[in-house]
């Protein structure tokens, strides 16, 4: 499932974090949500974002001969 | 998770500013061109950006909280706006919407996650936390 938390303190402060988004996705899934509330001032990119999305197998195999 | 992300906030929208007023009980002076407050700059705290001396005093809109003689100031500066206000205690803003008006800002905030995300039919889940409230958006 992929997620969008938004942590809103009492002192106003906002911490956005990304679930279950693997690669770039997560920012481009993010991005109206920051572009609605202001300006980016901090980015932690965590493991998840370096992992790229799996490409579908291929069920048949070219075979030669 | 794939990232976090820190965000200051940045008041663009008039009309969830003023949902986010009724919610708190303030109540959303449209085009009132002055707001109550000490009437003499201090120096004692830090001016917001774009903002001077002469500044202080006049908005564009205004919000009357109750409880309060002090106002806030509504001030527009391009597609932003800035909130003023003055936090002498005697006032009373500052018990009313926090220091460095959190609540109003949290309000405010989200107001806008709440309307942006169920235009674009995203499901919200809400939750009070210990100090403050998480929303989760799912995608």
């Amino acid at each position: 499932m992929k997620e969008i938390v938004i942590d809103i303190s009492d002192d106003g402060e906002i911490r956005l974090e990304t679930r279950g988004f693997t690669g770039k996705a997560c920012i481009e899934e993010a991005a109206f949500l920051k572009n609605l509330l202001g300006r980016e001032t901090h980015r932690q990119l965590v493991p998840a974002y370096h992992q790229h999305q799996k490409k579908p197998a291929r069920r048949y195999l070219p075979l030669c001969g | 998770m794939s990232h976090i992300s820190r965000i200051d906030l940045v008041i663009t929208s008039l009309s969830d500013l003023d949902t986010a007023c009724r919610a708190l009980g303030f109540q959303f002076m449209n085009s009132q061109r002055t707001y109550r407050w000490f009437g003499r700059w201090v120096g004692d705290a830090p001016m917001p950006d774009g903002i001077t001396a002469d500044d202080l005093g006049k908005c564009d809109h205004a919000i009357r909280v109750p409880g309060c003689d002090y106002e806030i100031g509504v001030v527009q500066r391009g597609e932003r706006y800035i909130l003023l206000w003055d936090s002498w205690s005697a006032g009373g803003l500052v018990e009313k919407i926090g220091p460095n008006a959190g609540i109003l800002k949290q309000a405010y905030s989200i107001r806008r996650v709440r309307s942006e995300a169920r235009r674009k039919g995203y499901r919200i889940r809400e939750r009070r936390m210990n100090q403050g409230v998480r929303m989760v958006v799912t995608v």
